[in-house]
């Protein structure tokens, strides 16, 4: 399989006679390539995954996916919830997006206030 | 009146495409911006360019004061509101008439009686046009919408009358659920619109989305331009839209866009306008029924496919009809040739709840094909922000047939790369790819339905050996690729051209 860079991100993959275009682009270990398409992720297919960061046994994190704004909290420490009950709400793009838990739980901690601005990944609400 | 100096009250591909009419008939244009758009494409196409104030919306996009500023401040005669934020705001509306600005789109007054769902439906009522059964409390309390609910009878829409685009809607199945629905309509409701009131439908079952293009002037002339199918939709989100659509009979199209027409005069209607409609589909032709849904008094997101089969340019005659001129076409003029769909690239990621995305966008190549218009406000090396909507490409197929216009949209997705930021492409492809659109049977429910199964089929579980390799093979020479700022723009911009050559 011959691979040759055209530029900008274009790469020519030749094979058996045939041939494909595939556009790349990121940092090392961490490249996006879009083939046909569809988004292949250089990270999603590596031969090790590392455990996520804060995840160890029992406890469950609800964090932002994305940035966004903590519109409401419904759980307080040390309340029981249920697998699939809403524990924050937040809002991004002028959309409201419920968090909701993964397994029945207990509110460990809560780690934002209503109307805090908060990053992607942000532990929001411990559970355990 | 001669149209000398337009300003575009929006961002994004809205922004851009307005401007582009601008360019077109000769007009200048006045963009605005917030902080996180100073470098945005509306921005670097226009003429010229106002800041408004701050990212979140309130401050920059939806600030009614610093917008009639920005107007005055450069000298426009005229505000195009675009779609979203201050288009169907009558106060913004009225804010132009008062300070002597012409509002491209409807009088305040109409835009007010539309605006609010539940006047619209009293007023489609008296003038003949088939509604959904539903209820309007006066008791606004959540006992008062709960006893609604009952009154229609389950399962019903829970429904904000100032809204549009799914926010402030919910769907409720059982009584248990309906609580939570209530308050949770009435929070989105208020913050998007400043506007709690609720109202309750009964929930029309599998049915599809129509909707019909109209246009009218100052001197009494009321056209439609034909429909346009939204039925793929996710929480009423529209995702696909296209026309001819695939349900209508010439019979049913004949009484709908009549219907749409009737609407339109009894609003006293001026300038682009929607009329939606909810279509129950029944197993014998003509049988099918419609009911009226909501009217738009904007132009739509999905416009361009009526532009694509009609051969018009509605925002030329939206400018037109601003200033008093009469419609550029008559009914008899307009005539539907061949088929357009319309996809709508969205920023999130399908596999994650549709979360909106956020970040650099690394690279993106748009398709150029005969037959493809692609309508976007975002280029390579820009950053998509938080703070607006995740639509930030429509990609447009335009042929001779269903089947071809589906063929050709799908390879047009299939050479469009937007890499760095997570996107609905993939989604997009296997949806036309599925049996179901395929035959045309698709209904509102469709994607709630099908999406989890269409997402999952759209992720790749391997690497193709062609990728493997591309992978594999040894690191780039530049390691990140993506720039930031706007001194490499690419010369697919036909903007960048354009704007260099008049500038």
């Amino acid at each position: 399989m011959k691979v040759e860079d055209l530029g900008s991100g274009v790469f020519r993959v030749s094979h058996e006679g045939r041939q494909d275009l595939i556009y790349v682009a990121g940092p090392t270990g961490r490249r996006w390539a879009f083939w046909c398409g569809q988004v292949f992720r250089e990270e999603s297919f590596a031969e090790a995954v590392a455990p996520r960061r804060g995840r160890h046994a029992g406890l469950q994190p609800v964090s932002a996916p994305m940035p966004s704004t903590v519109l409401k909290i419904l759980a307080q420490p040390g309340q029981r919830i249920a697998k699939g009950d809403a524990v924050v709400i937040v809002e991004a793009m002028k959309m409201e997006l419920p968090l909701r838990a993964s397994a029945d739980a207990t509110v460990r901690a809560v780690r934002c206030r209503e109307g805090e601005l908060v990053a992607a990944d942000v532990v929001l609400v411990e559970l355990e | 009146m001669e149209l000398t100096r337009l300003l575009v009250a929006n961002r994004g591909e809205i922004a851009v495409r307005v401007i582009r009419a601008c360019r077109e008939l000769g007009i200048e244009s006045v963009a605005v911006y917030s902080d996180a758009d100073a470098r945005a494409q509306h921005v670097l196409v226009a003429d010229r360019a106002v800041r408004l104030g701050p990212p979140p919306p309130t401050e920059s996009y939806l600030s009614i004061p610093a917008v009639i500023e920005a107007a005055r401040a450069t000298g426009a005669q005229a505000v195009h509101p675009g779609y979203g934020f201050l288009s169907e705001n009558p106060a913004f509306a009225r804010a132009c008439e008062r300070t002597g600005l012409i509002f491209v789109g409807p009088p305040g007054d109409v835009m007010a009686r539309m605006g609010s769902k539940i006047d619209a439906r009293a007023l489609m009522q008296s003038a003949g046009v088939p509604i959904v059964p539903g209820d309007t409390p006066h008791d606004q309390s959540d006992e008062g919408i709960r006893r609604a609910a009952e009154r229609v009878g389950l399962p019903v829409l829970i429904k904000a009358s100032a809204g549009g685009g799914g926010k402030g809607m919910r769907r409720v199945q059982d009584a248990s659920a309906l609580l939570e629905a209530i308050q949770a309509a009435r929070r989105e409701a208020l913050a998007a619109f400043n506007d709690g009131t609720l109202y309750v439908e009964r929930l029309i079952d599998e049915p599809h989305h129509v909707e019909v293009q109209i246009m009218a002037d100052h001197h009494g002339a009321v056209v439609h331009l034909f429909e346009r199918e939204c039925s793929v939709q996710r929480r009423h989100q529209k995702v696909i839209e296209e026309t001819p659509s695939p349900l209508l009979t010439p019979t049913l199209r004949a009484q709908i866009t009549d219907a749409a027409v009737r609407a339109a005069r009894a609003a006293g209607y001026r300038n682009a306008g929607t009329i939606e409609f909810l279509v129950e589909p029944t197993a014998h032709d003509g049988d099918a029924r419609f009911y009226f849904l909501e009217m738009n008094t904007r132009l739509q997101v999905e416009h361009p496919i009526t532009e694509s089969v009609t051969g018009v340019d509605l925002v030329h005659a939206q400018l037109a009809v601003a200033v008093g001129r009469p419609l550029p076409w008559t009914q008899d003029a307009l005539t539907q040739r061949g088929h357009a769909i319309e996809a709508r690239v969205y920023a999130e990621s399908p596999a994650r709840g549709f979360v909106p995305q956020a970040g650099p966008l690394w690279l993106v190549r748009e398709p150029r094909l005969p037959g493809i218009r692609v309508d976007t406000g975002v280029a390579e090396g820009d950053q998509i922000s938080v703070h607006y909507d995740p639509l930030i490409a429509k990609v447009v197929a335009h042929a001779e047939t269903r089947v071809a216009a589906i063929e050709r949209l799908t390879h047009a997705l299939h050479a469009f790369p937007i890499l760095g930021i997570e996107t609905n492409v993939p989604l997009l492809v296997a949806i036309l790819g599925h049996s179901a659109f395929r035959e045309g049977r698709v209904d509102t429910g469709f994607l709630d339905r099908e999406g989890r199964a269409l997402v999952d089929a759209s992720v790749p579980t391997a690497l193709p050996d062609p990728v493997r390799a591309v992978f594999g093979a040894s690191a780039p020479s530049a390691p990140v690729t993506y720039r930031t700022g706007i001194s490499s723009r690419h010369d697919w911009d036909p903007w960048a051209t354009l704007r260099r050559g008049t500038a």
